[in-house]
């Protein structure tokens, strides 16, 4: 798996370069609003709606807060929302996944005929009442996107542990007087954990849409918080004078968004080449599918 | 054939009826009520309204008296429109989103499966490499940032085309491709894979080898089984183009279901929020139950009767 | 080359796709009509059922009430062609024009207003603003089912006379009937169509307009009434309002001639516009007051230090000056700057500098310091604009060493949260009548749960009510005036500023005149 990992990310000039660039990224997320000389909510009433200068790299918004500061701490909440959600979605995929493949016989049936349901489902409307009821902060934003992108993965870890399940050395384990939880946590999560990771990975760039969407509609982060999605809608609303609003956060949003993608290609390629399970597609958010 | 159809039908329907069920009774923990607004209502005008509107009852018997109106296809009082039926305002509202969305996904999966084809034909060559680049770049632009910058060049700038409303078919155009663009990107990738698996596959070589005209092998030989995943990703696409639909329908000021939606939502209007839930699921069942019927035709190894989850 | 197939099948798919929908749309209208970007959809053109101020936009063209007003925003007759006050001012008698017809061309008779009053506050038709007729002898207590609507003190003496009696005197009673609250209804109509009567194509009014054709979401149509009685001054063939929620969007169909005229545009727009459309820019200070609140029965906001040391940190020139730059007027008191003949005794005096050291003192005093600092959610309603003031009042209040944390919701649920007292601070907007009391009346302890904060002073409330009682205009703004100072002296509420609409509308169309309520009828303005 590790090889399969390395290969598949220094593979190629632009996987490499996704990689380098996604790293970048990250790193810009941690380190920019920390380094930057002002704060997310800091005002300089002399700078409102300024566009880029060598004081504010990025230019001002709106109420005059620093767009560099405000676009790498948005980096910081819509990755930590993307991380986030799809660790919810690890939470309940995989567990899902690996009982309906374990028990198999008409409970997998069962169980993969909820999944087939629930994939003709718009779960956005979902996602948007639960927002709408619950008020709006970050760790239900996360988690009803997590709750709703945990279909694919399912899928995936249900395939691999019928194989896994299949294998001889299952049987001999069992003949061995294995228990069922040691069988699960010996041999089948080892091998089911490459593709679920690859999967999950998948996941992001999907979540990280969706979220940009809800904040669109205006029921996203709230202030003096941001998230790309926030910054891209407060921009493309002043987009006429003021295009650094919208151009900074947009173009660091599709280089991100750019960059998964062609890493998570390549992934799947070599997840894809490695073993015959084919997934069907992802419809997270506004999911992009598998090209099987 | 009738068995598994009945089933499926089934299914749909108990599906539709949980998500009436959780949507109803999300709504009613909900805090605020319909009935606040900028200027404020006095506590009996208040009593009268929702006695008005039978939410002084049980919860039970709202959600059986909702259940009894849905069976006779009764969809209520819009709480917010008091002078249109959320049946009203629905049959007005779904024809727009039909067109926009039904135009966006036919533009979609038929320019994808196209540029797909295009692509995995001249695999590896320049064609393939800028087709494969430009779809995985256009899932890069989402419709937040591409809608607003379609409207800036081509109504506000050129002005080509009308920047809002829905009066006649020019104001169909930007909507219909802005919603399209990322599942173009994503119907081209995913045609791309397909053609390139199945132009491997031992029939089609050897039609090739035979020196079959290109265009003949595709059409007979490749597209026919290529198409299966296209197909398939139908169904959950159509699901997904909502929540791009709302945006656009937002950005473009267009009278949809969407708009319905969100509005609906933020308003408390429980009533419309339900209907246009139920509608959105109903479209999205049949439809994927069409995509279903489609798909074990166009797969011949597909018994009917049996599930398709053993792939 | 696969290129005829992909294309055949291309159009297999549109044609699929494209079945579905076919909604065709009247032609576009004619040159005369004009389009008017009206900021969202009404909920209802009954005008006793109505809530929002972009439905009295179009009930203003629709009907025309006992008085009304002109292009300029002043009051004038309307339905009544004269009117007179008893001298206790308790006793109002309209006299209605000869001419007044409805658009079916039945006359309009006194009749016609008694059965529209006594509609209005039964209980039955759940008018949600029915105590805008409150002042009228025995209304609350028909509106709350203790009296039958017989009981209201309107009467028709005549055809063509209506007499109302008041409940307590109330001088400004001319400007409140030309709400469509005060709009007569056409009882022929409504008894035989019941609640269907405001359909398109069925609906009857007296106003210079009638509604032709309502698609939800898309379009309202109106077209002359030929029965108005001013018809002959009615230049335009028809009037299209469009439902623009988003200003973004309306400001985009503006610019591309889709809109005559809009209430609002982006303020982030506004230097492009300045430089742009200069002579299409109509910057119209309303008659309103934006203000924050403070819920006084939460600790600390109950301790009057803390909220004067708030109140005072914020700089109002800057918010208007340097955030908002659309011309708003920065307000120390709650009556609106434009209101006539009211000056208020609330001003500010000091320099910045010294405010914000009284402040940081006023919070030391209260307990609090930079090893205890203060923290406030502030709440808001969800927007660019209001976000953007919200921003920069917590950033003021950072310099007094105060936290802030900022929750915005939506229009309804943040007024639904701030009715039932759930909030800290949070920001608050009132418009409407060109009069104080309008808006002295938001903190009387007992004017219910628009009184967000709960305030309660007993000296205030009888100030106010001895303004109340006083038929006399003069002697009453005294009293008014007396009555803020001794409120805001506990400062309840911090006032901003007034809010300016911004508003583009072509510069071919005449009779558009700037005017503090922000009306402008139909019936005025023409094509040039």
């Amino acid at each position: 798996m590790k090889e399969l990992l390395r290969d598949a990310v220094l593979g190629s000039a632009w996987t490499r370069a996704s990689f380098v660039t996604l790293c970048a990224v990250v790193a810009f997320a941690l380190l920019v609003p920390a380094a930057s000389p002002w704060a997310l909510d800091d005002v300089d009433w002399n700078a409102i709606d300024q566009a880029p200068t060598a004081a504010h790299w990025f230019g001002t918004d709106g109420a005059g807060r620093d767009l560099l500061t405000r676009t790498w701490s948005g980096g910081r909440v819509s990755l930590s929302i993307a991380l986030l959600a799809t660790a919810v979605s690890v939470l309940i995929g995989v567990p899902y996944g690996a009982v309906a493949g374990l028990l198999g016989g008409r409970v997998d049936q069962a169980m993969m005929r909820v999944v087939d349901a629930l994939y003709a489902l718009p779960f956005v409307l979902f996602v948007i009442l639960l927002v709408v009821v619950f008020g709006r902060n970050p760790y239900l934003l996360f988690v009803a996107l997590g709750a709703v992108s945990w279909l694919d993965l399912a899928r995936i870890v249900r395939g691999q542990t019928l194989a896994v399940r299949q294998e001889a050395y299952i049987d001999a384990a069992r003949a061995l007087g294995a228990g069922r939880a040691r069988i699960v946590l010996r041999h089948v999560l080892p091998n089911v954990s490459g593709p679920a990771l690859v999967y999950a990975t998948l996941t992001i760039p999907g979540v990280i849409l969706a979220e940009s969407f809800i904040s669109f509609l205006g029921l996203g982060i709230q202030e003096p918080d941001a998230s790309w999605g926030v910054l891209i809608s407060d921009g493309a609303r002043a987009m006429q004078t003021s295009w650094w609003q919208l151009v900074f956060p947009a173009g660091v949003l599709a280089v991100t968004l750019l960059s998964c993608n062609v890493l998570g290609d390549r992934l799947r390629d070599a997840l894809d080449r490695r073993d015959t399970v084919v997934p069907r597609t992802t419809v997270a958010g506004d999911g992009a599918p598998s090209g099987s | 054939m009738t068995r598994y159809l009945a089933g499926r039908l089934l299914a749909s329907l108990v599906t539709l009826w949980a998500v009436v069920t959780v949507v109803f009774f999300l709504l009613r923990v909900a805090p605020g009520g319909p009935f606040d607004g900028e200027r404020r209502l006095t506590p009996e005008v208040e009593a009268n309204l929702r006695a008005a509107y039978h939410l002084d009852e049980p919860l039970l018997d709202q959600y059986g008296r909702y259940l009894g109106m849905l069976l006779r296809g009764d969809l209520g009082p819009s709480f917010r429109s008091k002078d249109f039926t959320v049946g009203e305002l629905i049959a007005g509202g779904l024809p727009v989103s039909l067109t926009i969305g039904g135009l966006a996904l036919a533009l979609a999966a038929g320019l994808g499966v196209a540029a797909g084809t295009g692509a995995a034909l001249a695999r590896d060559g320049p064609r393939d490499r800028w087709l494969t680049f430009a779809a995985t770049a256009g899932l890069a632009f989402p419709p937040i940032v591409v809608a607003p910058l379609l409207v800036l060049i081509f109504a506000v700038v050129l002005g080509w085309l009308p920047a809002g409303g829905f009066t006649t078919p020019a104001h169909v155009v930007l909507p219909a491709v802005a919603l399209a663009l990322p599942y173009l990107a994503a119907f081209t990738r995913l045609a791309r894979g397909s053609v390139v698996q199945t132009l491997a596959l031992p029939h089609v070589r050897t039609a090739i080898a035979k020196g079959l005209p290109t265009r003949r092998v595709v059409v007979r030989h490749v597209l026919p089984t290529a198409l299966i995943p296209v197909v398939s990703f139908l169904g959950p696409a159509a699901a997904a183009l909502l929540a791009g639909s709302m945006v656009i329908e937002e950005v473009f000021s267009l009278p949809g279901l969407g708009r319905y939606f969100v509005q609906g939502a933020l308003n408390r209007d429980y009533t419309l929020v339900m209907g246009t839930v139920v509608v959105y699921a109903t479209a999205i069942l049949a439809f994927n139950l069409a995509v279903d019927l489609l798909y074990t035709r166009l797969d011949p190894r597909i018994r009917l009767g049996r599930t398709r989850l053993g792939e | 080359m696969p290129l005829l197939l992909v294309v055949f099948f291309f159009l297999v798919c549109v044609g699929v796709g494209g079945g579905g929908g076919g909604v065709g749309g009247p032609p576009p209208p004619d040159a005369r009509v004009l389009r008017i970007g009206n900021g969202g959809e009404p909920e209802t053109l009954d005008p006793h059922r109505y809530n929002l101020r972009l439905e009295e936009t179009i009930l203003n063209d629709l009907f025309v009430g006992l008085t009304t007003f002109d292009a300029h925003g002043n009051i004038v007759p309307g339905a009544a062609e004269r009117w007179s006050v008893s001298d206790d001012g308790l006793t109002w008698t309209f006299e209605l024009r000869a001419e007044g017809k409805w658009s079916d061309g039945h006359p309009v008779t006194a009749r016609d207003f008694v059965y529209a009053f006594r509609r209005l506050l039964d209980p039955r038709t759940a008018a949600s603003l029915a105590h805008f007729m409150y002042p009228i002898a025995n209304a609350a207590a028909v509106n709350a089912g203790e009296q039958p609507p017989e009981a209201l003190g309107v009467r028709a003496p005549s055809e063509r006379t209506v007499v109302v009696d008041l409940e307590r005197p109330f001088p400004f009673f001319a400007e409140r009937l030309i709400y469509p609250t005060g709009y007569p209804v056409p009882a022929h109509a409504i008894e035989r169509l019941g609640d269907r009567w405001v359909k398109p194509g069925r609906m009857v009014s007296n106003g210079a307009f009638v509604l032709e054709d309502w698609q939800p979401h898309a379009h309202i149509d109106l077209r002359p009434n030929p029965h108005f009685h001013d018809i002959d001054s009615v230049a335009l063939s028809g009037v299209r309002y469009l439902p623009t929620a988003d200003s973004y969007a309306a400001f985009n169909r503006y610019r591309a001639g889709e809109i005559d005229a809009i209430g609002d545009f982006p303020s982030g727009e506004m230097d492009w516009v300045r430089e742009h459309l200069a002579d299409h820019l109509r910057l119209t200070p309303l008659v309103s007051i934006m203000y924050l609140v403070f819920n006084v029965t939460k600790p600390p906001f109950d301790d009057a230090r803390v909220r004067e040391a708030l109140g005072i940190a914020i700089d109002r020139e800057l918010l208007t000056g340097r955030v908002m730059q659309s011309d708003e007027v920065p307000s120390p008191s709650l009556v609106p700057p434009m209101v006539p003949g009211y000056t208020s005794a609330v001003t500010v005096v000091e320099t910045r500098g010294q405010r914000l050291e009284r402040a940081r003192r006023l919070l030391a005093e209260a307990g609090y310091g930079s090893d205890n600092p203060l923290d406030v959610t502030l709440r808001y309603i969800s927007g660019v604009e209001s976000k953007r003031v919200q921003v920069a009042i917590s950033a003021m209040w950072k310099d007094i060493g105060v936290v802030t944390t900022l929750h915005h919701t939506e229009l309804k649920s943040h007024f639904a949260d701030l009715r039932q007292g759930d909030f800290e601070v949070a920001q608050a907007g009132w418009f409407g009548e060109n009069n104080p009391e309008h808006y002295l009346n938001l903190l009387v302890s007992d004017t219910g749960d628009v009184n967000y904060g709960r305030f309660a002073s007993a000296a205030f409330d009888a100030l106010m009510d001895r303004a109340h009682a006083q038929a006399d205009l003069g002697r009453r703004l005294e009293l008014l005036r007396e009555a803020e100072s001794v409120g805001l002296a506990e400062h309840p509420v911090t006032p901003l500023y007034a809010v300016t609409i911004r508003g583009l509308v072509n510069p071919r169309i005449g009779g558009w005149h700037a005017n503090p309520r922000n009306v402008h009828g139909a019936r005025y303005l023409y094509w040039k």
